[in-house]
Order: C-alpha cells, then structure tokens, then sequence
C-alpha cells in the first residue's frame, strides 16, 4: 500500500515537473529572470574590491550585493542556476510542447471552428472536383496528402512542412552554444602575464616561454574642438617564442592580431613603464636592491628601516610649470609617482624626475635611473570555441527559418451539396496563430472560387 | 577640402529638415487621412534617409576613416536604417500612417548624434578592425528595427486602449445584433464597429487604422528583422572580441546589455506564439524591449563605463 502511494506521490510529481518545465510561460518566466539578472551585472561593477562597493552604495545595498553575489554575478550559482534551468526547461518543451505541437499528426478538424475556413459550392462529379483542388493546391507549391477517416477523405496541404523544424533548429543552437562554453569551465583557462623589455616569462599553464623582444606604442595628438586629444593609434610587441617543440620563433602581437601557440591564443593588453631605481647607502650602490626592475604598483623594503617604497605609477610627461603630471601620454619629460610607508603607515608621496634622487634618511638615496616598456599579454586556451560557432551559426539559421517560413496546413474536404453540387470546405491553420495567415487565405479562396466556384462563401 | 565638408553639413541639414517637415507631413496623415499629406512626406522620407546614407558616404571619403566608430556616426546610422526598415514596411504593408513617429524618433536621433560630433579622429586601436565595418552597422541595424517595432507597438497600444474607450460608449443591445461579424479574423471589434456606424468620431478615426491583428503582425514582422540582426551582431561582436581582447565573451557591460536585449525580444517571440498573449501583452514587451534597447545603445556608454570604451 504504501510503495503504491510512493510511487503515485513520485508520478505526481514528474507530472507537475512536466507541466511546469513544458510551459512556455515558465520559460519566459525563467527569460525574465535571467535577463534582470544579466542586467543586474550591468549595473553593479563586477570583479571590484569589497570596498568599492561600500565606497560606492550605503552599506547595507553593499553588503546585499557581497552577499548574494552581485560583485561576480555571472558566476554566481544564480545565474549558472538559471542557464540550467533554461536549459532543462527546454528538453522539456522539446518533447511536450513543441514536437507534439509543430508537428502535428494528420487528423480531420471540424472545419467551421477554425477561424480561417470557407465553403465554396462547385459543380461536376466528385471525381473532377477532388482533381481541381488538388491541382489548384498543387500548382501553387502546397504538398498535398490524402487520409481516409470514417469513410470521409480528406485532403492535407502543407506549405513549408520542413520549417516546422526551425524552432528545433534554433533550441538545438543554444544547446551547442551551452555545451561550447562549459567545455572552457572544465578544460579551458586564461591569465595574464607581463613581460619588460629584454626578458623572458614561462607561462604556467603551457610552459611555452615569451620573451619581449621590443614594444612600441604610437599615440596620435588630435586637435579637437575639445582642446588637444592624444588618441593611442598603435601598440605592438615583438617577441620570441618557444612551444612545445622548443624552436624558438619570432612573432608580433598587435591588437586586434593575437598570435597562436600551440593552440593557445596570445593577445596584446596594456603596456607600462618597468623602472630600475638606483639606491645607494652611505653613496654605495645596494646592488641586491639597484638590480631589480619594478613593474608599476609594484614595491621593495629598504634594509634595517621600517620603509616600504612603492613605485605607483609611471608620468609620461611632467607640466614643469606646475610639477604635476600633464596630459601627454608621450615620453618627454619622465617621472615617477612614489609613495613611501613606514611600518605600514602611508608616509607621503612625491613625484620624482627621472634620474633625480630622494633622500630616504639613514643615509638611503633613491634615483629613478632608467625605464622600460613592459607589455602585458593575456592568453586563452579555448577549445569551446568550435562548438560556440557553430551553435551561434545553427541558432540563427533557426531564427530565419522560423520567422521567416511560415508552415501552414490546409484541410480540405468535399461533401456532396443540394442541386448536384459539391460543398468544398477549406481551413488553414499555421503554427502562428490565424493573423499572420489570413491575407493570404483570403487570396487563396477569391482564386479558387474565381476558377471554380458557381457560388463564392 | 573645404567644399567637401559643405557638403557634408549640407546633407546632414538636408536630412534634418526632411524628417522634420516629413515627420510633420506624417502626423498630419495620421490623423486626417488626407492623401496628399501622404504624398508629401513619403518622398520626404525617402529623400531624408538618402541624404544620411550620403552624408556617411562622404564623411568616410573625405576623412579616410570609417564614420561609425564614435556616437555620431552610429546613431547617424541608426536613424537612417530606422527610416530605411520603416520605408520597406510601409512600402509592403501600406503603414505610411506610423511615418510621423520614425521620422520623428529618427530626427531626435540625429541631431542628439550631432552633439557627439567630436570632429575626425583616427581609431583606437581595438577599434582597427574589419569587424567593425560588419558589426557596428548589424547592430544598430536591429536597433533600427526595434524601434520600428516599437512605434507600431504604441499605434497598436492607441488603438487598443482607445478601442476599448469607444466600446465603453456601444449598449449590449446594439452590440447583439452584430454576431456575424466576429466570424472574421482582421477586422475591428464589433463594438468599434457599432460605434463607428452611429458616427462615433474616435471610432470613425480609429477605423482608418488597421486592424490590431494586422498591427500586431507588423510588429511580429519588425521583430522578426530585429532579433536575428541582433543575434549576428551578437555573434560578430563575440568574434571580434575574441581576437581583440582573449575572449569571445567578457561579461563586459556593453555586450551583456545586449544580451539582456536579446533576451526581451526572445521573451517577446515565445510569448507570440500563445494565443492569449499575442496582442495586448507582446506588444507591451515590444515598448519594454525598446526602453533595453535605448538603455543598451545610451545607457550603457554615457554612464556605464567597461571594455566597450575602448580604452584598449
Ligand atoms: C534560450 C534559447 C531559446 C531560443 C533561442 C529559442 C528560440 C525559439 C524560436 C525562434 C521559436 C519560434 C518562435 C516563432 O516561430 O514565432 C521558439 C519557439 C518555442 N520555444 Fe524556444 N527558444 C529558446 C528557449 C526555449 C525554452 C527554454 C523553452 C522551454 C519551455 C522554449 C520553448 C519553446 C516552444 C514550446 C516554442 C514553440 C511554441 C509553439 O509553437 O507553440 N524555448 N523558440
């Protein structure tokens, strides 16, 4: 009795699954859903630091948005959640909603209930009025097939039978848009790397070795109606590569131009300014200190002190006038921003001339003595990006075929009429509903009844 | 040089002031039904959409430089295309009645875009790209047509509610006798058409209006432009960001604004296809749709700021 129960309580439950994933209306809920959230993380700053947020909203909106996710909402178990439960909504409907009603069985309708139908009366044996609706039918494109129900014969006409596939089509796409992009989850990665002028990275992942051989920038000055703008109009790397076949090959990356490497892709992401600081102690050079090379928001300790520099940023061009930075992106009269802590505590900032010194007190001296361009590169290993394409290429051919071939079926039955006559009746219907159709109905019976008819609906 | 530049402050004058004096011309129509105000602002649709597509024309002979990469350019574009897709509907489905909205929303466009004319400037370098020249203009391109769905949404909507004011005025008694007229399909409702009969004004206007079924199926087919322009914009937009920055799809906002487009009008193509949705309640996603795409298109620049800014 009660595994009886069991499993009537589990078929119940399937059945309300059922219902609830094959209902258009619950997937549209779920669109709905998904596209707040997507908004959501259009709004709200992803990837940011915790405090940004409190910086930017009153705390309590802050903590709700580190809460639930919202600082990396695309990745959060909502928005993976949604996508799955498209996804599953849409298995659903494939079997329950959309076969069984794209692609109808052939079956007899009653005629006069459906809203596009005529009876048009035609004279002749019944034999010669069957032939002129079929041929009518044929000739204008509509294949035509007959069934038999309770001794009636019924005549079917379809207009572009094969596009009641295109929703199928266009569901299929996004599947293999789907199972694309969860292929980069489990086998994909991506990162970032920087590399100075003259050196060398392994890259973790692949152990391929890059070495910038020279990076230059092109900034274009423009004279607006705003005033001068100094618009970046080229950036590229020269580097030397060795894969996995260990032949070192020169190759350039530029925007817009990444490089591959066995199968990894490199491309051009920003570029600075790495500094090499001279520091000397009592006027002896500290060559364990002198010798590195500080990529920008990078620091060092100086030795025996609680000091802690930090080169923060790198200034183009220096406005003498004001010893501020200026606009100019370009290389004229350098700088560097320094901030100085002592035991953790912000001490000051200064900006700092190239190949000038700071006293740092306790007999440390300081020159910013000379840059070099760094580039940095990201790179992604993808082999998701196959089946995205070609999901995104069936998915729109989904889209055309469905919007634009409209599958419509005509029934078509000939009864016998007072006065030897024969009552043809016609009913269209279309997976659109009757609207998008009736025109071309009404088109279709002012021809046939012009043709054939002794008296029009 | 500089006659080249007259020339192309003169076709964008020219443009402005067809879709004024064309906008005008259509509103009119829409109203009155006169035939010669039709007559009048369809040559001024014409030619307003011409001069545009010329202005672009010269703009990118004269400066070398493809003119859609700034706000100008693009929404330059976006009024010509909407004006361009309105024309062939209208041209197909007899709808010269909805011109005074496009022209009007397309003459906005336009002299907002004018205020972005920051002059010439050589591209970023993220922006150097042929993809450019194929997304940028499929893009705004579905813009363009969501906007036309847009406008004959809110004819749609009009009718509706107004339709609904005037059978407000039609008795049951009267309405009693017109039982064979539900039979059609098109066709106002049998209260319109009672109401018209006693020479209700509203009603005898709204009856120079087609159907809502037939309004409805003009959306359904401006939507239907949109939603695969707007996917293969998507698509392009995808491939280029994969060969500019790493990665096909970055959650930047710009992209995922589209998205979140994308999925409006996805909404509003599955509700379509349910009987009691289809009319009233698409073409209300149809206006909420079109409110994403503005949010996308301006939105997204003016106070979001991401990848799309081009900073490199
Ligand atoms: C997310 C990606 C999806 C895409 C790109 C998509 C695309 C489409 C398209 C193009 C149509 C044809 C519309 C028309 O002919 O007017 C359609 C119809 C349909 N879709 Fe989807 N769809 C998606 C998701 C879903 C989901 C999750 C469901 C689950 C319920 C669903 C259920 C249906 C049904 C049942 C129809 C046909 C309705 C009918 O003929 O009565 N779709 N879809």
């Amino acid at each position: 009795m009660s595994r009886y129960l069991g499993s009537s309580t589990l078929n119940t439950y399937y059945s309300d699954f059922v219902r609830t994933f094959g209902n258009v209306l619950f997937a549209v809920s779920l669109f709905v859903v998904w596209g707040l959230l997507t908004l959501i993380g259009v709004i709200v700053d992803q990837g940011k630091d915790p405090g940004i947020y409190f910086d930017s909203y009153p705390a309590p909106i802050a903590r709700a948005i580190l809460r639930l996710r919202f600082d990396n909402i695309y990745h959060s178990p909502w928005y993976v959640g949604i996508i799955g439960l498209i996804l599953l909504s849409l298995t659903v409907c494939t079997f329950k909603r959309v076969i069984p009603a794209r692609m109808p069985p052939l079956r007899p309708v009653k005629i006069d209930k459906i809203p596009l139908h005529a009876s048009l009366e035609v004279a002749g044996d019944e034999r010669t009025v069957r032939e002129r609706v079929e041929g009518f039918f044929r000739a204008r494109g509509w294949q035509l097939r007959k069934r038999e129900f309770d001794g009636t014969e019924w005549t079917f006409a379809d207009k572009h039978n094969w596009a009641r596939r295109g929703v199928l089509v266009a569901h299929i796409g996004f599947v293999i848009i789907a199972a694309g992009t969860t292929l980069y989850w489990a086998r994909g990665f991506s990162g970032e790397t920087a590399v100075v002028t003259g050196q060398s990275v392994e890259i973790p992942q692949t152990k391929a070795i890059l070495h910038l051989d020279d990076f230059a920038y092109k900034i274009t000055p423009v004279l607006t109606k705003g005033g001068m703008v100094y618009q970046p109009t080229d950036y590229v790397s020269h580097v030397t590569v060795t894969g996995n076949d260990g032949v070192p090959k020169a190759m350039t990356v530029r925007v817009n131009h990444p490089i591959d490497v066995d199968g990894t892709l490199y491309y051009q992401a920003s570029y600075g300014f790495a500094m090499r600081f001279t520091i000397t102690h009592d006027g002896k050079n500290v060559p364990a200190l002198s010798d590195r090379v500080l990529l920008e928001g990078e620091n060092f300790d100086v030795p025996g002190t609680r000091l802690t520099i930090s080169y923060d940023r790198f200034v183009p061009t220096v406005d003498r006038a004001s010893g501020m930075p200026s606009a100019d992106p370009r290389v004229n009269d350098p700088a560097v921003i320094l901030s100085v802590s002592n035991g953790g505590q912000q001490a000051g900032t200064a900006i700092v001339p190239l190949r000038s010194w700071v006293d740092l007190g306790g007999g440390w001296r300081l020159v910013p003595s000379r840059y070099l361009l760094y580039s940095g590169f990201q790179y992604r290993y993808d082999p998701g990006i196959p089946l995205v394409g070609i999901g995104a290429l069936v998915l729109v051919a989904g889209l055309l075929i469905s919007f634009y071939f409209l599958p419509a079926r005509l029934y078509a039955r000939v009864d016998p009429a007072p006065g030897g006559l024969w009552t043809v009746g016609l009913a269209a219907t279309t997976v659109k509903g009757y609207d998008m159709f009736e025109s071309q109905f009404q088109g279709l019976i002012s021809e046939f009844s012009s043709e054939y008819a002794v008296k029009a609906p | 040089m500089n006659g080249h530049l007259q020339a192309d402050e003169l076709l964008m004058i020219v443009a402005i002031a067809c879709y004024v004096f064309g906008a005008l011309a259509l509103f009119a129509y829409f109203f009155s039904r006169e035939a010669w105000l039709r007559n009048l602002g369809i040559p001024l649709a014409v030619v307003g959409c011409v001069a545009q597509f010329a202005q672009l024309g010269v703009r990118w002979e004269l400066t070398g430089i493809w003119p859609l990469l700034n706000l100008y350019g693009s929404l330059s574009l976006f009024a010509a295309m909407s004006v361009a897709i309105f024309i062939g509907m209208a041209w197909r489905y007899n709808a010269w009645y909805a011109g005074g909205f496009v022209l009007a929303l397309a003459g906005i466009a336009l002299a907002y875009g004018v205020t972005w004319n920051e002059g010439t400037m050589p591209a970023v370098p993220s922006l150097q790209s042929y993809w450019a020249k194929v997304h940028v203009p499929i893009v705004v391109s579905s813009y363009a047509a969501f906007l036309v769905a847009f406008v004959f949404s809110v004819i749609y909507l009009i009718k509706y509610y107004a339709e609904a004011r005037v059978a407000a005025t039609v008795s049951t008694v009267e309405l009693a006798g017109t039982g064979g007229m539900t039979m059609r399909v098109h066709g106002d409702t049998p209260a319109l058409a009672t109401a018209a009969a006693n020479g209700n004004p509203l009603a005898l206007w709204l009856q120079t209006l087609p159907s809502l079924a037939q309004l409805d199926v003009i959306v359904y087919r401006a939507v239907a432009i949109g939603l695969p322009l707007i996917s293969i914009g998507i698509i392009t937009g995808a491939a280029w960001a994969k060969e500019a920055w790493g990665a096909y799809w970055q959650w930047d906002p710009k992209e995922t604004a589209a998205l979140a487009t994308w999925i409006v009008y996805l909404a509003y193509m599955h509700l379509h296809t349910r009987n009691n949705w289809r009319g009233l309640r698409t073409n209300w996603v149809s206006v909420i749709g079109f409110a994403v795409v503005i949010f996308t298109y301006l939105g997204v620049n003016i106070w979001i700021s991401g990848l799309h800014s081009y900073k490199m």
